[in-house]
């Protein structure tokens, strides 16, 4: 019962506060959404600490039946359930409370405009979606939540619709995000021909048997696990942002603030890791997708943050840094050890949130300038703003305290250090070399551009509008209390889960009910016999364990160096290696590639269809016929229609004929 | 059956039997044809002539016979006619019945009684409307 | 001849008894004073007759088999008893005030329904013959019983000198026929023709039959008759045109051609195509160029004669099913179409401009909201009942593999939905300009209209039944 109120709430909230709050006012209807939210996020808590890790499934109603086509609408419950169900409404309440300050007064509507009503239902509508998706317990209940939080997400980055820029970049997200899609919906068509069900459990069961399956799809044979596998990973590799299918992430940031750390950093866009996490026991008999998950997603780690070095814009800067976060989670799912991933998942919420929700505290001290470079010196301005996101910045670089673990049990330091550093042991553990070096430069570059925008923000002299900087000013308590509480997650949380999830294998066993290598489904996770990368990486070489550590103090020292120490480097670098910068600037002129070989011939077709095809072609047919010859017709039957008899019977003595005619000549010939 | 028009007539003997069968015919033609000419001569011979435009004229029924056929005409020539030609056609019906009276079934008696009740009722209601009246 | 013959055309029996005694009331009591009270008497002779006729059940042939009467006949009869009876009520009130109203009226309908009956239980091409006769003869009548007005007169001329012509191609096909198959009676000819290959005399005899009948359903090109009659009669007059004979000729159409010459589907059925095809064109297309609601009614039937002709092309029992229940169909519409023009009038006299509709709904929300249902059923626009009609026409001529047959049918029903869009558009749209007056409907005229849009609607459940009905008909007819 407590499962069915915490995905429902947001859904009652959304239907009433988006439908009903002309009824129950405008102010009524943010409290009601935010009211269910937190109830929500309270139970999901009382969930995940009761939780006793035996698998449940929870019927709600009966969902398809047809043919051998037979599932329910049911709530999985398990671990990673749990996780995730925290996670989500843990973010959004607070996200919830944030917006409350955040939306209060926005230049982008007149007075006689409301506009809040409709953006909590839709953070409500996103809530529900997104809990839909992580509670589902077969492939096409989740991707009805895939679906609905893709609708969210459209009808969030385009809630300034009045902004050009706006509805082009929910179109973009959209569009890039039904590419994935469509190789989610073969990977699940795929599955459901090769086992013949959806539901999870069934799946799981078939997936040994998959390995060893051979089928043909487009001109090739395939393994069918891998097959599942590298479809699945691409409808993941759209949601999450993951290379070639990135553009759309940076675009989202025209939503408002809230939207961004909600759902473009804190839950939708970890909906892939999620899938990969969920389907590990496909991906455990699946060697070749593994790899390739763990090869894109070390790369779009390095991709992402190098792009990050040189942005301005400061939502940019943490949507790359966001894009390149998912790719460290990625690379953790490809190297086998699905439980950090879900750590690096868990922590990066908290702080990406954090960092997402105090950079809207300093856009709204700005009046809502979003450039860091009219920033500089705000510390003193926004105190409290200024705290939460250096300590967000320590937890997504990793300070802590090396070593600390052979004293202590645990790693001693913010979230990022326990989890980010397990991802980076873990894919040398698994014996990728491309994928712990470019993870190791990405903490490089990481460290780098987190500290960038802290020292562009806060240090420094203060650059742009003066008019601005004079006004600036601490932002409400309620935009500052989801802060605090982030803060706190970013600072505790990954000393609290790290032996849940990566450092003790007994502890993490019972956490994920594990089980002693069972078969692929018993658990919330599947590692295979042979997995043994967590052992591996437990006994690594001392340099990799302090690699990420050198990594983040070198781009931190760098930093300090181009930004406090020397303000004019940055500029003379960028001057002498314009190429280079140019390259990164504009994101590797990935959008102008996909423009001129996609875009363009797509809308050159699409136009040549408009113009020729349907205007001229169709239009003109129907058009010619039904205003040319038709009408020609009918005045030659008014003519024949003369009145006069003996034109009748002339005409019914022609008609004798023909048909005289006609049958003499076909149907007398037999 | 459906080749009753196949030429068996072509052999011989049968041509001579068909034209046999058809002498009688031929002989009553020669004689109807003798007797008009007769009756006709006779009249041009034997008749007084004393000729009037009335005389003349065609049917005496109102119409000239040579004139424009855009004209108006009294319907109740047209009316008496009609009415004439159904009980022209009752007769034709009864004549044959008649003769073969006493070889007839009660069902065919009965036929012709209602035969001649439907037309009775026609009759009935052209009288009570008025059709028979000149005027 | 027996007794059990009498009984078996009872029916008929009973309404010509009924029809001389109602003619000998009416002319030696009050004459037309009378003729509101036997209009109504008469509507309720057929309904009764027609809950009776539906009652029997069996198979049985009469008069040394010159006259049958099965399943498809009772069918046809029902149909046509029950829509004579429906033109009868909505036609009473414009006919009184018009001062039309003879007592001879209804008795001449009556005979002509007589003779609809016989035709559809003639199972010889002499009580063919005889039944076409008797019901031509009775229409010649009701079409210039307007007789003092040059259109009505012009129409009922027009009308008997073709029908003269046609009768007299029917004539000639007829004797073709016997000439060639030796025998008049239906299963005469049936076995002639099943005995092998059709002689070209029986063809052209079979090709002057259908023509002669092509006439009375008004099928291109024996269909120019049609709109100037339907514009000459008086609007009543032209419901009744409309509706029962169409059914009836379409019947012994079907009679003929499964009845007579069943054997040999392909032969009748080109001919059939060719005049389902033409008729379904000629009438989309001439339709479109009219503004006189009566003459785009008349085109309107064309089209739809075309429609249920192709029903019978199929030459299976399915299209046999199809062109009943097209008929049906078809009928039902009209009656409550035709309520409706019975009503259109302007400062008390009837109009039949559509232009006079423009912004119709106005004034009137429910009696155009009825009248959009039926344009659209008309259009055949699911879910309306007409939409069905069609689609078992088409069905049929697809199974048939004459999948061109309905390709074009279809492009016809494109092209045809123009013009009854076009009343809709007039009735909802555009500028509103002085048209026809609210009210002055009569109450049967108004339940015409109402009942016929509604079973429109309603009958998407199931066609009130008559799909299984039309089935069990056609099977009595096609082996």
């Amino acid at each position: 019962m407590i499962e069915q109120v915490i995905l429902f709430a947001p859904l009652v909230g959304a239907i009433i506060g988006g439908f009903g709050w002309k009824v129950i006012g405008e102010k009524g209807a943010l409290l009601l959404t935010t009211g269910l939210l937190f109830l929500a996020a309270l139970l999901s808590w009382i969930v995940f600490l009761t939780f006793d890790g035996a698998t449940q499934h929870i019927e709600i109603l009966r969902y398809i039946s047809s043919g051998s086509l037979d599932t329910s609408w049911a709530i999985r419950l398990d671990r990673l359930t749990t996780i995730m169900l925290i996670v989500v409404t843990t973010v959004s309440s607070l996200v919830h409370l944030y917006s409350w300050g955040y939306m209060a007064h926005d230049e982008n509507w007149t007075h006689d405009e409301p506009y809040k009503a409709r953006f909590f239902a839709y953070l409500s509508l996103f809530t529900f979606a997104m809990l839909m998706l992580v509670t589902a317990d077969n492939l096409v209940q989740m991707f009805f939540g895939w679906e609905g939080v893709g609708l969210a997400s459209y009808l969030l980055i385009g809630f300034y619709y009045k902004k050009p820029s706006a509805n082009a970049a929910a179109i973009k997200a959209f569009v890039v995000n039904r590419v994935g899609d469509f190789g989610f919906m073969l990977g699940i068509a795929t599955l459901f021909f090769l086992t013949d069900s959806i539901n999870f459990d069934t799946i799981f069961t078939h997936a040994p048997a998959l390995a060893k399956t051979n089928v043909t799809f487009l001109w090739s044979q395939w393994n069918a696990a891998d097959l599942v596998g590298v479809l699945l990973f691409v409808g993941a590799s759209g949601k999450s942002a993951q290379l070639f299918l990135h553009t759309w992430l940076p675009d989202a940031m025209e939503g408002p603030t809230p939207v961004s750390a909600l759902i473009h950093a804190a839950t939708m866009v970890t909906a892939g890791v999620f899938l990969v996490c969920r389907m590990s026991p496909i991906y455990e008999f699946a060697p070749a997708a593994k790899e390739l998950v763990l090869i894109i997603g070390a790369t779009t780690a390095f991709f992402a943050a190098t792009v990050g070095l040189v942005q301005n814009d400061i939502k940019r800067v943490i949507a790359y840094s966001t894009c390149s976060q998912l790719g460290y989670m990625f690379a953790a799912a490809g190297s086998g050890v699905y439980s950090v991933a879900m750590f690096h998942l868990l922590t990066h919420a908290f702080f990406k949130a954090l960092l997402f929700l105090c950079a809207g505290s300093v856009i709204t001290a700005m009046h809502h300038e979003q450039d860091m470079r009219n920033y500089g010196n705000l510390r003193k301005k926004i105190p409290f703003t200024f705290w939460m996101m250096v300590v967000g910045t320590l937890a997504i670089t990793g300070v802590g305290i090396p070593f600390s673990k052979e004293l202590f049990g645990i790693p001693i330091g913010f979230a990022g250090f326990d989890s980010k550093d397990a991802i980076i042991e873990a894919s040398y553990a698994a014996g990728s070399m491309y994928g712990f070096w470019m993870l190791v430069i990405a903490a490089v570059f990481t460290a780098f551009y987190s500290w960038r925008l802290i020292f562009m923000t806060f240090y420094g002299p203060e650059k742009g509008d003066h008019h601005k900087h004079e006004h600036a000013h601490e932002s409400p308590m309620v935009m500052l209390i989801p802060l605090g509480v982030l803060g706190l997650g970013a600072a505790f949380s990954g000393m609290v889960g790290y032996n849940y999830f990566f450092g003790n294998e007994h502890m993490l066993g019972q956490f994920f009910s594990l089980g002693e290598h069972g078969a692929p489904g018993t658990g919330a996770i599947y590692m295979g016999a042979t997995n043994h990368v967590i052992e591996t990486a437990h006994h690594l070489p001392e340099w990799v364990g302090v690699s990420a550590f050198i990594a983040m103090l070198l781009g931190f020292g760098v930093a300090w160096v181009m930004y406090i120490a020397r303000p004019d480097l940055p500029a003379r670098m960028a001057a002498a290696n314009r190429p280079l910068y140019l390259f990164l600037l504009n994101k590797w002129y990935f959008d102008e590639i996909y423009d001129a070989i996609l875009v363009k011939p797509a809308v050159a077709l699409g136009r040549f269809l408009w113009k020729k095809g349907d205007g001229e072609v169709i239009d003109g047919t129907i058009n010619g016929v039904s205003m040319g010859i038709v009408p020609w017709f009918t005045r030659l039957t008014a003519r024949a229609q003369s009145g006069y008899l003996f034109h009748y019977a002339f005409a019914m003595v022609i008609g004798i004929g023909v048909l005289m005619t006609w049958m003499t000549l076909t149907g007398g010939a037999h | 059956m459906s080749r009753r028009w196949s030429l068996e007539a072509e052999k011989e003997p049968d041509v001579d039997h068909l034209l046999r069968e058809y002498l009688p015919i031929l002989i009553f033609l020669v004689i109807a044809v003798a007797l008009g000419l007769v009756l006709v001569l006779a009249a041009v011979v034997l008749a007084v002539r004393n000729p009037d435009p009335e005389k003349l004229s065609a049917y005496e029924c109102g119409f000239n016979a040579f004139d424009d056929a855009r004209m108006k005409f009294d319907v109740r020539f047209y009316l008496v006619s009609i009415l004439f030609i159904i009980f022209d056609l009752e007769v034709a019906f009864l004549f044959p019945w008649a003769v073969a009276f006493s070889g007839l079934s009660l069902v065919a008696f009965w036929s012709m009684m209602i035969f001649l009740a439907v037309l009775t009722v026609g009759f009935a209601y052209e009288w009570k409307k008025g059709a028979l009246e000149w005027e | 001849m027996n007794p059990g013959d009498l009984s078996t055309a009872l029916p008929e029996v009973l309404i010509s008894v009924y029809a001389m005694a109602a003619l000998l009331f009416g002319v030696y009591t009050g004459k037309d004073r009378t003729a509101g009270l036997l209009t109504w008497t008469t509507a309720a002779v057929f309904v009764l007759v027609a809950i009776w006729i539906g009652t029997i059940s069996g198979h049985r042939t009469a008069f040394d088999g010159l006259f049958i009467d099965d399943g498809f006949a009772r069918f046809a009869k029902v149909t046509v008893l029950l829509s004579a009876a429906a033109v009868l009520v909505i036609g009473h009130d414009y006919m009184n005030r018009r001062g039309l109203m003879r007592f001879e009226y209804p008795i001449v309908i009556a005979l002509a329904v007589i003779g609809m009956m016989v035709m559809v239980s003639a199972n010889d091409l002499m009580s063919l013959y005889m039944g076409l006769e008797l019901q031509s003869l009775s229409l010649y009548i009701v079409a210039s019983i307007r007789r003092g007005d040059a259109k009505s007169t012009e129409a009922g001329l027009k009308y008997f000198i073709l029908g003269a012509l046609s009768s007299g191609l029917l004539l000639y096909g007829a004797s073709l026929t016997y000439g060639f198959a030796g025998t008049t009676s239906f299963s005469g000819i049936l076995s002639t023709v099943q005995q092998g290959a059709m002689p070209i005399g029986l063809l052209f005899g079979l090709v002057f039959l259908l023509s002669g009948l092509a006439f009375k359903v008004s099928a291109v090109p024996f269909h120019m008759w049609t709109p100037d009659v339907y514009e000459g009669a008086p609007t009543p007059v032209t419901a009744f045109f409309a509706t029962a004979p169409k059914v009836a000729a379409m019947a012994l159409i079907a009679r003929l051609a499964e009845g007579a010459f069943g054997s040999a589907p392909k032969d009748w059925g080109q001919v059939l195509a060719l005049l389902s095809v033409a008729s379904m064109f000629w009438g989309a297309i001439a339709a479109i160029g009219q503004r006189d609601i009566k003459r785009l009614m008349a085109y309107s039937s064309i089209t739809h004669m075309g429609f249920a002709l192709m029903g019978l092309a199929a030459g299976t029992a399915g299209g046999v099913q199809a062109m009943l229940i097209y008929m049906a169909i078809y009928v039902t519409m009209n009656v409550g179409t035709f309520a409706f023009i019975l009503s259109m009038q302007k400062d008390g006299e009837p109009v039949t401009d559509i232009d006079s509709l423009r912004m119709y709904s106005r004034r009137e929300p429910l009696k155009a909201l009825a009248l959009l249902v039926l344009m659209f059923s008309l259009a055949g626009v699911p879910p309306m009942v007409g939409f069905f009609a069609k689609f078992y026409v088409l069905k049929a001529a697809v199974d048939a593999h004459m999948a061109w047959l309905a390709i074009l049918g279809v492009i016809a029903s494109v092209i045809g939905a123009f013009y009854y869009l076009r009343i809709v558009f007039y009735m909802y749209f555009g500028e509103e300009r002085e048209g026809i007056d609210a009210g002055g409907m009569s109450a049967g005229a108004w339940v015409g209209l109402m009942g016929s849009a509604a079973i429109m609607l309603l009958g998407v459940v199931n066609l009130f039944g008559i799909g299984s009905l039309a089935q069990a008909a056609a099977a009595t007819l096609v082996h």
